[in-house]
């Protein structure tokens, strides 16, 4: 059978196998062609991308200060190795001399003493590299990754903070409340999964009673209380908007994270426990080595689906004030010199978000196979 | 442990040590028990002092008096409810009222977005499923882009950039011989009363409606009731039909006639139907694929066509086991009202923070939104669960 003759017969098979099929096939392959068509046409000829190019400062970090942008840059590159680091977990990293790191920075050196922004872009990217390619060559890094996301994003905060917790804004800020979120909202979750579960019914109660009201309520709406009543209950101390939005934040994802924890310990069978109490272990040695290390692998994929649900409402922190990603984007559009672009800023926006997204996804989906591999 | 080996073991034991322990035992629990609850007790205790001292540090009290203060503020749209029913909300109306208006644009917008997200979705979640390879392509790339960007990005795209580009009342034009979409809003042709309309037609018309809608709860008596409600129609068109369609007119600046929906109403509307529908596409797309393979096969081999096995043996199927994770979609959809805030819908989140911002009662009217949410979240759970038990009882045990 030549190419020709097979591709007859899959067009035949997928999009003639009916006449109800070929209408379908006639109405949306003209109609996508020309979509695409139209959009290729004006993203080269009428668009005008120095409306993203111009502001590119803003989307990625919001207001922060100029003269302190190295400071921006340098977490950015911490958040760039320990990302690729994370990303050597699930990838597995090729075993090569580190030429083309070296190589990276070196370039990345010499842009960087013409053009900063590309230097430290080339730089960060390397970085990424540097990460990933080590946690192949050194395994024994696994375990200190935790710890090291623990100190780098306390390095990352005191770097930032001499320009004032209220000028962080942009992609930067959607990243690192990301971050802090998903990984503080994890002890709280997983302390109320163990309480629904609990033997005690006071426990029982007060944890399912917390999750259902949590996960009945809107987010913009916790966040918006935690950021009024934070201020009543530490009068002398003026907590940054950030730290009350992040709060709100855990409170809020700590009960989804309960239910996914929840599903995780029910997926133990119950012979484990029972096997263990018979060893004479006590209830809380259960918990901590049987039933939480084989409901982690089960539970693993659905937070990082956590972590994706958490990046995409970020935005909601408008509510106090606060500049994200999004609404650095909307104060780009409320710029006359700009705000004509409209489609411009709106798809680099969506771009941004999907780009961000696959990474995402598509480490969760490596980490399932992964974790898939010797499970029953 | 074997029973006999038990009993062994327990024999060897003095009966009235055994029962110190076991009340030993539970009085160490009723212990721990307590001190679980004596410890949230004293978290709240300490959370509501803290508050109170706060707000006294500030200057203010904890008081709901202001529900009953006049509102003083504008609300775009919305419906005040009075003894005499509905009517436009005024800025003098109270805080109460100006809530609820709130609140009722909050529920218009979830039960019409619900309606339509079901729709869509399930659409879209056939779609993930096609033969057609273009068709299956298109489907999982809308189902891609919309899940993995956030609501809020969608909801204010939809505003800014689709319905506020759209022409202006002047140069819109007319679709469909009555919808006029224009960047003042959406209008549509609406129903209203005949100028000419009877007593006893507008009595035959409801008759006939309910007539029809218990053809379709009672599977027994159908014949009757449809022949019964075909009758009252009948009489009703006999004696002058009690409504007309009324398609929306320009006068200038201003639209009469119909139904119309505000800029805001559409891209809220737009934005929850689409954000949720990728959702219900893919419980749709996998509560298809989880069903037994066994059921196509079985369908085939009886002769049914690819169409009529699945309209009569997968989809019934498939609604039973979908309706609990609709439910789920359906609460996150009335919760997502919410965000209306940012392109400036009177939701009650959306009224509740001017009514915040003019009466410096945050506090108090946050917990008059918390109920509201947490009502609506229960009555649209429960909804669910009274169909969900519905349809498996009627479907038999499965």
């Amino acid at each position: 059978m030549t190419g020709a003759q097979g591709l007859a017969r899959w067009c035949r098979r997928n999009l003639f196998a009916s006449p109800f099929d070929a209408a379908l096939t006639l109405t949306f392959v003209p109609l996508c062609l020309w979509a695409l068509g139209r959009l290729l046409i004006w993203s080269f000829t009428d668009a005008q991308w120095h409306a993203v190019t111009d502001n590119l400062r803003v989307f990625m970090v919001g207001t922060f200060p100029l003269d302190m942008m190295w400071r921006a840059w340098a977490s950015v590159l911490v958040l760039a190795l320990l990302g690729g680091a994370t990303m050597g977990l699930v990838v597995t990293p090729p075993h090569h001399p580190p030429v083309l790191q070296v190589g990276g920075f070196l370039l990345a050196t010499a842009l960087g003493t013409v053009t900063p922004a590309l230097g430290w872009t080339l730089a960060c990217v390397t970085a990424s590299l540097v990460g990933w390619a080590g946690m192949g060559m050194w395994p024994g890094m696994r375990k200190g990754l935790g710890f090291g996301w623990g100190v780098g994003l306390i390095g990352i905060a005191m770097l930032l903070a001499p320009a004032g917790a209220e000028r962080w804004g942009g992609l930067l800020m959607s990243l690192l409340v990301t971050l802090l979120a998903s990984i503080l909202s994890v002890p709280l979750g997983v302390a109320l999964a163990l309480g629904r579960r609990s033997r005690f019914a006071s426990a029982r109660i007060i944890c399912t009673g917390y999750i259902e009201v949590m996960r009945s309520l809107p987010l913009i709406l916790i966040v918006y209380w935690v950021w009024i009543v934070m201020p009543l209950l530490t009068p002398d101390l003026q907590v940054p908007d950030i730290a009350r939005g992040l709060l709100g934040f855990v409170l809020f994802f700590a009960a989804y994270v309960a239910e996914y924890v929840r599903s995780g310990l029910q997926s133990v069978p119950c012979g484990q426990v029972e096997a263990a109490a018979s060893l004479g272990m006590s209830s809380s040695q259960i918990s901590r080595d049987i039933v939480l290390p084989q409901a982690t692998r089960v539970v693993m994929p659905a937070l990082v689906g956590n972590v994706l649900d958490i990046f995409n409402t970020v935005p909601l922190l408008f509510i106090i004030g606060l500049t994200d990603f999004l609404r650095a984007g909307q104060m780009v559009l409320v710029n006359p010199q700009s705000g004509s672009r409209t489609y411009e800023i709106y798809l680099f926006m969506f771009a941004v978000y999907l780009a961000i997204a696959s990474v995402i996804t598509y480490g969760s989906r490596r980490l399932e196979a992964r974790l898939a591999v010797g499970h029953r | 442990m074997d029973r006999v080996d038990q009993f062994a073991l327990n024999s060897q034991i003095p009966a009235d040590t055994l029962s110190a322990t076991r009340t030993r035992r539970q009085l160490v629990r009723a212990g721990k028990q307590s001190l679980i609850v004596l410890g949230v007790v004293a978290l709240i205790a300490w959370f509501a002092m803290s508050v109170r001292a706060g707000l006294a540090h500030n200057g203010i009290g904890f008081d709901m008096r202001f529900l009953s203060q006049v509102a003083g503020f504008d609300i775009s749209e919305g419906y005040a409810v009075t003894a005499h029913g509905l009517r436009r909300i005024t800025p003098s109306d109270s805080n109460a009222q100006a809530l609820l208006a709130g609140f009722i644009n909050t529920i218009k917008t979830a039960s019409v977005a619900i309606v339509l997200t079901t729709l869509l979705g399930t659409l879209v979640g056939m779609a993930r499923i096609s033969h057609n390879w273009i068709v299956r392509q298109l489907s999982f790339g809308f189902v891609e882009l919309v899940r993995n960007t956030p609501m809020l990005i969608q909801l204010v795209f939809w505003y800014f950039a689709v319905v506020l580009k759209l022409p202006a009342m002047a140069d819109a034009s007319t679709w469909f011989g009555g919808v006029i979409a224009s960047q003042q809003g959406i209008f549509f042709p609406g129903v209203d009363c005949a100028p000419g309309a009877t007593l006893a037609s507008a009595l035959s018309l409801l008759a006939g409606l309910a007539l029809l809608a218990g053809s379709a709860a009672h599977r027994k008596r159908r014949k009757w009731l449809l022949g019964g409600s075909l009758v009252a129609l009948a009489v009703s068109v006999a004696t002058g039909f009690p409504l007309m369609v009324t398609a929306p007119h320009v006068n200038g600046f201003v639209v009469t006639g119909g139904f119309s929906a505000s800029p805001e109403f559409t891209a809220l509307l737009i934005g929850l139907t689409v954000y949720t529908a990728a959702f219900i596409a893919e419980i749709v797309r996998g509560a298809i694929v989880a069903l037994p393979k066994g059921q196509w096969e079985a369908a085939a081999a009886l002769g049914l066509s690819h169409r009529a096995a699945f309209g009569d043996i997968v989809v019934p199927q498939v609604f039973r086991v979908v309706l609990p994770a609709f439910g789920n979609q359906y609460i996150s959809l009335a919760k997502t009202t919410s965000l209306g805030i940012a392109i400036g819908f009177p939701d009650v989140f959306n009224v509740y923070g001017t009514v915040a911002n003019q009466s410096g009662r945050s506090l108090e009217g946050v917990i008059v939104v918390m109920l509201a949410y947490l009502v609506l979240s229960w009555v649209i759970s429960g909804s669910v669960n009274l169909l969900n038990s519905r349809l498996l009882r009627n479907g038999g045990t499965r």
